[in-house]
């Protein structure tokens, strides 16, 4: 099986050409940093797997994701390394090229983007620069497709070779480095291929080869190679190791782009200074970034969303349930099976695909958020504040990603460099309020807050975030505190997003939602409805005599003092644990019982407005869904920190509800 | 002698050091490209002390002021 490993720089355009090549599909961004694992799939023509792996400028890796690519490369043997280079930034983007051609794999370089190139005055001689470099090279535009069929055949064919092509390109070094090299060299197994490559990485200071290649050689030996070569680089030239091999590089690439780039206009200002100079601005920074949050909800609850989500509530609630209740009548279904599909599944599933259109429309604008651009300055933006609690403007991206759904929120803080950094937002992002949140407030602001359901959303919303950023606050002063914090962050120049990328990253995002809805809420349902037509004293009991009451009632004492203390509560939140918007479906089914007036009617009789405020606010803030707890125990890989996140969230979240009840009380709500 | 900081926003300069930047922003930087003699220029300053931008070979990068306050820079 042919192997071809996706190799470049972040945001060059690896995954939409990954999307391109192969019949899969995974998410693309505008933002270095979208993938942060590898990803395997299957070529178009069937003749081998294209492997995808996360953006890095050079092989030593500062940030967890980095890792993956250069741990993949010293563990396994690609055919042939595709390197994905962003055409308007060639210079840098070579530095890894070198490093790639030094491996000893074949490589094919895809001249990405080379419309953006050609706009910004790029003359790039493609045949020249292939001569020069010595791989072939093909132009592609990964968005829309452009040379990747030239690219894919040209890759193949080069997967092939052996000989020249496939052995690790030497470049001269100098005669200090040189002389370290054959020293490591000699010291290295004979059975390690690309000892060369090795030796360089390790004198660059590349962690995960140190750490191989301490299985081999003495770590002692390896440190004094490492630590006279400094020495000496230090005196003959006067700077540090790692950046005389980058000087090195530089002045290879510029002998290769001297003779195949010419810049034949001057810079001028481009589009994204232009809007930059608006959302960037001194004064207008955060206010357009609020704004643009106000917007999203306004598109998601008044504008769009909601119009939509009734419509599709009074088509399952009338002409669905409707006929499948005639059709069950006419095959002469028994009261039971009747009343699980009515009452369980129509009323528990039911309740949760309403929300499909808001939840939708939400991933719509965190997708336009990634594709256009806006994440980095976002990031930029918030860095003050969230230097200030202890963390870095990136930090913000996962928490964004966060209220799509917490799960690929927490996954994409390994770009977080600093690991103190790291830990604390994967602790926090599950304060974010994730779409399934969403079902849950859209059920109670629809029914108690019909006038101003997008400002009592975006009250939640940025409940959760300020939280967070106390905890963040409390918890860095209290936890490890000696790490520095930092922050760079990459500003990709805008691009429009194109419809395409847009919806298909928005189904990505949003069909696990609806499928989450047709199996785990489904049979989750169909366990509630069972626990609530069941009782001590058999089977179809009144619902306040069913065991669904007896759990909910355990709990119910303690949620008293924050205005809820219904069973019928208590019976939603300890079944929301499994998924936030299980939350719905219990509810759903509970009141679907007794009354007709529908779910939104049947609330009102149990929760008055500041109740239900309180309520949103405590679902927001109490243990993350199960699915999360999952992900956080495997990011942090510490079953100590899983237990810390889920408890803090629970105290935190029953004296946060406590006081906004009890000073809603105090003010004259009710 | 100044640093970046000290830089009017848009003017070119040369970087001459680097040595007092934090270290992981300065591989950072080297990675996009930022070394000594590169020619960059200070661009945006957000507000209450927030990040600026600086901006080299037509992209754009966002540091801490207090890095960008500890690159040294000479005119052009």
């Amino acid at each position: 099986m042919i192997k071809l490993a996706l190799t470049g720089n972040p945001n060059t355009g690896k995954t939409s050409l990954f999307n391109m090549l192969t019949d899969s599909y995974e998410y693309v961004g505008n933002w270095a940093g979208v993938t942060i694992e590898k990803k395997v799939g299957m070529l178009n023509n069937k003749r081998g797997q294209l492997i995808d792996l996360p953006g890095i400028y050079s092989l030593s890796p500062l940030s967890r994701d980095e890792g993956v690519t250069t741990l993949y490369l010293l563990d396994e043997t690609p055919s042939m390394l595709l390197n994905v280079v962003d055409a308007s930034q060639l210079e840098r983007n070579l530095h890894l090229t070198i490093q790639l051609l030094e491996y000893g794999r074949p490589v094919v370089l895809a001249l990405n983007m080379i419309d953006v190139a050609k706009k910004r005055g790029l003359n790039i001689d493609v045949e020249q620069l292939a001569k020069q470099i010595g791989i072939p090279i093909v132009p592609v535009i990964a968005r829309t497709g452009y040379g990747c069929d030239a690219l894919l055949e040209t890759s193949i064919q080069s997967s092939g070779d052996s000989g020249i092509a496939a052995s690790p390109r030497r470049f001269d070094y100098g005669p200090v480095l040189e002389g370290a090299i054959s020293r490591l060299e000699a010291m290295l197994p004979k059975e390690l291929t690309s000892a060369r490559w090795l030796a360089l990485q390790l004198l660059e200071g590349n962690i995960p080869v140190l750490q191989k290649l301490r299985q081999y050689v003495d770590p002692v030996q390896l440190q004094a190679c490492y630590v006279e070569t400094e020495k000496l680089v230090q005196e003959t030239g006067g700077i540090r190791l790692a950046d005389y091999i980058r000087d090195r590089r530089a002045a290879i690439i510029q002998g290769w782009l001297q003779q195949s780039v010419r810049e034949t206009k001057e810079q001028h200002t481009t589009l994204s200074e232009r809007i930059d100079a608006i959302v960037m601005n001194k004064f207008l920074g955060i206010p357009v970034f609020l704004a643009f949050m106000y917007l999203t909800f306004k598109l998601t609850f008044d504008w769009f969303g909601t119009p939509l989500s009734d419509a599709l509530d009074s088509l399952l609630n009338g002409f669905v349930r409707d006929n499948v209740s005639s059709f069950l009548d006419s095959a002469g279904a028994a009261a039971f099976i009747k009343a699980v599909l009515l009452d369980g599944v129509i009323s528990g599933v039911g309740g949760v695909l309403v929300f499909v259109p808001q939840i939708f429309m939400l991933f719509l604008i965190i997708s336009f958020i990634e594709d256009s651009g806006y994440m980095a300055r976002i990031a930029t933006v918030m860095d003050k504040l969230l230097e200030g609690v202890g963390l870095n403007g990136k930090a913000f991206i996962p928490m964004i990603i966060g209220f799509g759904c917490n799960v690929p929120g927490i996954m994409a803080a390994r770009t977080i460099e600093q690991p103190k950094e790291r830990l604390l937002t994967i602790l926090l992002t599950p304060l974010m309020s994730c779409s399934a949140r969403l079902s849950v407030y859209s059920l109670f602001v629809g029914t108690f807050f019909e006038k101003n359901q997008a400002l009592i959303v975006l009250s939640l919303y940025v409940l959760g975030v300020v939280v967070a950023l106390a905890l963040a606050k409390l918890f860095s002063f209290t936890l490890a505190k000696e790490e520095e914090s930092m922050f760079i962050v990459e500003m990709p120049p805008y691009r429009i997003p194109q419809w395409r990328t847009l919806s298909r990253s928005t189904w990505e995002k949003g069909k696990g939602f609806v499928r989450k809805a047709g199996t785990f809420i489904f049979g989750g349902s169909v366990v509630i409805w069972m626990l609530g037509y069941s009782g001590f004293s058999g089977w179809n009991v009144p619902m306040n005599e069913s065991f669904l009451q007896t759990i909910g009632s355990v709990i119910s004492p303690i949620m008293q003092p924050l205005g809820f203390g219904n069973w019928q509560a208590g019976a939603a939140l300890i079944t929301g644990f499994l998924a936030k918007e299980v939350v719905v479906s219990t509810m759903g089914i509970i009141y679907a019982a007794p009354t007709d007036a529908g779910l939104e009617g049947a609330i009102t009789q149990f929760f008055t407005p500041l109740q239900a405020y309180s309520f949103m606010v405590f679902i927001l803030l109490y243990v993350p869904c199960l699915a999360t707890v999952g992900v956080i125990r495997s990011e942090t890989k510490s079953a100590k920190w899983t237990w810390f996140s889920v408890i803090y969230a629970l105290i935190v979240a029953y004296i946060i509800a406590f006081i906004i009840y009890r000073a809603g009380l105090l003010l004259g709500f009710h | 002698m100044m640093t970046l900081l000290e830089t009017t926003a848009g003017s070119n300069v040369k970087v001459t050091n680097l040595d007092s930047v934090h270290a992981l922003v300065r591989r950072r930087l080297g990675d996009l490209g930022v070394m000594v003699g590169s020619v960059i220029s200070l661009r945006k300053t957000m507000p209450f002390g927030g990040p600026c931008t600086i901006e080299i070979k037509g992209q754009w990068i966002a540091i801490r002021r207090k890095d960008a306050g500890s690159i040294l820079v000479e005119g052009v």
